[in-house]
């Protein structure tokens, strides 16, 4: 397949000139088009001190479909679901925006900036986004237990520390479709 | 590789209204036909179709896939396509934005939405496209290895596809079994060894491997087909034993490199290679012994070179003396021909007679076809020059003639005239003579006609004046009296003026 090439070219170019504070490896070493991201939280952010895994799923038409990436550790973000699925709102990989000349390294970096700079206007959890415009200090907190909870030691990409669904802070607000 | 461009791919068909689905079909034939020219047009008969393999008649060998090619030279970044980050295999450009992208790239992302798949212009399938010559030459020149396996063959791209299609032996082409729609290395697409696509069990485990991949799976996968040596302790796979033993086991009994120029040593191999190694006293000799051999080969070869050469030569020689003698025997006939006729003009042909000219290059009197050609030419240039001067002199002669020709007849023209300006008075003064006798009828009592008077007056001027005066008299008597005498009175008068010849008629 000649995505094959392609993937294994973005591979190295992760793996060569990766995003500050990101590890990439494969999920398992014959497929390509599964990739685990380990991500220490920015140091300029309410993340810092946390280490995130992302997974990374490549469809079996890419680069004609935009790659699928979701938070492995839980995360307290507006822009990321608040359950066991880490699903991201990231405008790069909706299906109108994407484009089949983007590189998986530009994805990586729009994930990375997106823990310093949430985008309130455009969220997944419109509760965690209310909270973040009109009560800043209040989702510094809740973000800094969640990383204290979850994102602290081992990064594990089998789901084992996302959590209950119905975690104490983590009750999931409304959601709109971001 | 599964076909890329299926319409069932990409948007979900189901949800789509009929109307939407014959759209996009539509689009989609449209696509395919622009990747077929493109394909067609620039990489034969390989590109193009990578996707249709199943639905149309298989081709003669498996399409190349310009995506997988390794490259043996450096390619720079910017040949490589955006989407595929291969060097672009069909490179074509959008019109309206300039990117550039492997056709086959470019028509599937148009087929997830019709946009540039770098800055989202919307790009319309027929109109905003075109090739990308300039990027294809230089891709052309990039060097490839050949895909089959195991070839090594290294060539610029272009050239490829002739040593791809037509010799290299590792070709995939159609399993010659029929009901079998694989591919196999053309060395191994032969009738006698059938479909190599069946499943055999494996003689050392039990495993069922394809006939194809037996040798891929003994040196491989098989744990059950790997031996010891009896000889050298080392695993080797069993069905190469017989190779590991003549040409490689350390044991084995053989003899000197250098046995055949005297050395009679034999041992097992690994006492031969150090036998080798501390130079065997039969080397020297060995080389020596060969070198000779080879500079006899070379004297030899250099000797019948030597002999044709010198045969050429003296037939050469043989030549140029024949022709010597021919030259001195052709000037003689020349000075013939110059005392019989006209001079330079007639030698020169006969020089120039074509065949016989053609037969003297063929025996062999010019040293060179440039020679003869040179020779032949400047004869041309010479005869040329005779005949111009000839035709200038004939022109002479012509134009002298048509001169005193014309000069005697433009005479007998002028006379001519000058006898038809004497008749015409002639008639004039006739004609007034006539007015004037109707005139003093008129004035007698208008008695007799006007004929009878001009007839009478003008009896004896002969059969030409008679006629004349015959038509003359018509036109009289149609006319009214008094208008027939002003026409005279007042044309002819001056006409005789300006002749100058008088009042009087002149005399015949």
């Amino acid at each position: 397949m000649a995505s094959q090439k392609r993937i294994a070219k973005e591979f190295a170019d992760c793996t060569n000139n990766a995003p500050a504070g990101m590890s990439i490896a494969l999920a398992n070493d014959s497929d390509v088009h599964k990739w685990h991201v380990t991500l220490d939280g920015p140091a300029e952010s309410v993340y810092s001190g946390g280490k995130f895994g992302l997974v990374v799923t490549l469809p079996p038409e890419y680069p004609f479909k935009a790659p699928v990436v979701t938070f492995a550790t839980r995360i307290y973000h507006p822009n990321v679901t608040n359950d066991n699925v880490g699903s991201i709102c990231l405008g790069l990989l909706k299906p109108e925006n994407w484009k089949p000349a983007s590189k998986l390294l530009g994805v990586l970096e729009a994930v990375r900036l997106l823990l310093v700079e949430p985008q309130p206007d455009d969220p997944l959890e419109s509760r965690i986004a209310d909270e973040y415009r009109r009560d800043r200090a209040e989702f510094d907190k809740n973000a800094r237990a969640y990383v204290q909870r979850y994102a602290k030691g081992l990064v594990k990409f089998d789901g084992t520390n996302v959590g209950p669904d119905a975690g104490a802070a983590g009750g999931s607000g409304k959601r709109s479709t971001g | 590789m599964p076909p890329p461009n299926t319409p069932e791919e990409g948007v979900p068909a189901a949800v789509s209204s009929p109307p939407a689905r014959a759209r996009r079909s539509a689009r989609n034939a449209s696509i395919s036909s622009v990747a077929a020219t493109i394909g067609s047009e620039t990489q034969g008969i390989c590109v193009g179709s990578v996707g249709d393999l199943s639905s149309r008649t298989r081709p003669c060998v498996l399409p190349i896939n310009y995506q997988e090619l390794r490259y043996e030279s450096e390619v720079d970044k910017s040949l490589e396509c955006p989407i595929c980050r291969t060097p672009f295999s069909v490179p074509i450009t959008t019109k309206p934005c300039g990117h550039t992208f492997c056709s086959v790239c470019l028509l599937r992302a148009h087929q997830m939405r019709p946009v540039c798949p770098i800055d989202r212009r919307p790009l319309d399938i027929d109109r905003d496209f075109c090739k990308a010559r300039v990027i294809h030459d230089q891709l052309d020149r990039l060097r490839v290895k050949c895909p089959s396996q195991g070839c090594d063959y290294v060539c610029p791209r272009e050239l490829l596809a002739v040593h791809y299609e037509r010799y290299c032996e590792g070709t995939p082409v159609p399993c010659p079994d029929n009901s079998c729609d694989l591919w196999i290395a053309r060395h191994d697409a032969t009738p006698d060894k059938g479909c190599l696509h069946k499943y055999t069990p494996c003689q050392y485990c039990s495993k069922q491997v394809m006939k194809a991949a037996l040798e891929e799976h003994y040196d491989r996968e098989c744990s059950g087909n790997t031996v010891k040596c009896a000889e050298c302790d080392v695993d080797v796979v069993q069905h190469r034993m017989e190779s590991h033993v003549v040409n490689d086991c350390p044991s084995t009994v053989v003899s000197c490199k250098w046995s055949s120029y005297g050395c009679g040593k034999k041992a097992p191999r690994r006492d031969i290679w150090a036998h080798e190694k501390k130079p065997c006293v039969y080397q020297a000799i060995g080389r020596l012994v060969k070198d000779r051999e080879e500079d006899r080969l070379i004297i030899s070869e250099l000797r019948a070179r030597l002999s044709t050469v010198e045969g050429r030569l003296r037939m050469s020689e043989k030549e140029k003396t024949e022709r010597k003698e021919r030259k001195r025997r052709q000037a003689s006939s020349n000075v013939d021909n110059t005392e019989n006729t006209i001079p330079a003009f007639v030698p020169d042909l006969n020089l120039s007679n074509s065949p016989r000219a053609a037969a003297s290059y063929n025996n062999g009197t010019w040293d060179s076809p440039e020679d003869y050609m040179l020779a032949q030419f400047e004869r041309m240039e010479t005869q040329m020059e005779d005949l111009r001067k000839n035709i200038h002199e004939l022109d002479g002669l012509h134009s002298m003639r048509l001169l005193n020709d014309t000069m005697r007849l433009n005479e007998q023209i002028a006379e001519l005239g000058s006898k038809v300006g004497v008749i015409g008075m002639h008639t004039t003064w006739l004609m007034n003579v006539q007015r004037q006798s109707r005139g003093q009828q008129r004035a007698v009592g208008g008695v007799g006609s006007p004929l009878g008077a001009f007839a009478s007056s003008s009896g004896g001027s002969g059969a030409t004046s008679g006629a004349t005066a015959g038509g003359v008299s018509d036109t009289l008597r149609n006319a009214p009296d008094n208008e027939g005498g002003r026409y005279y009175s007042s044309n002819m008068p001056p006409r005789r003026n300006s002749d100058g010849r008088g009042e009087n008629p002149p005399r015949l």
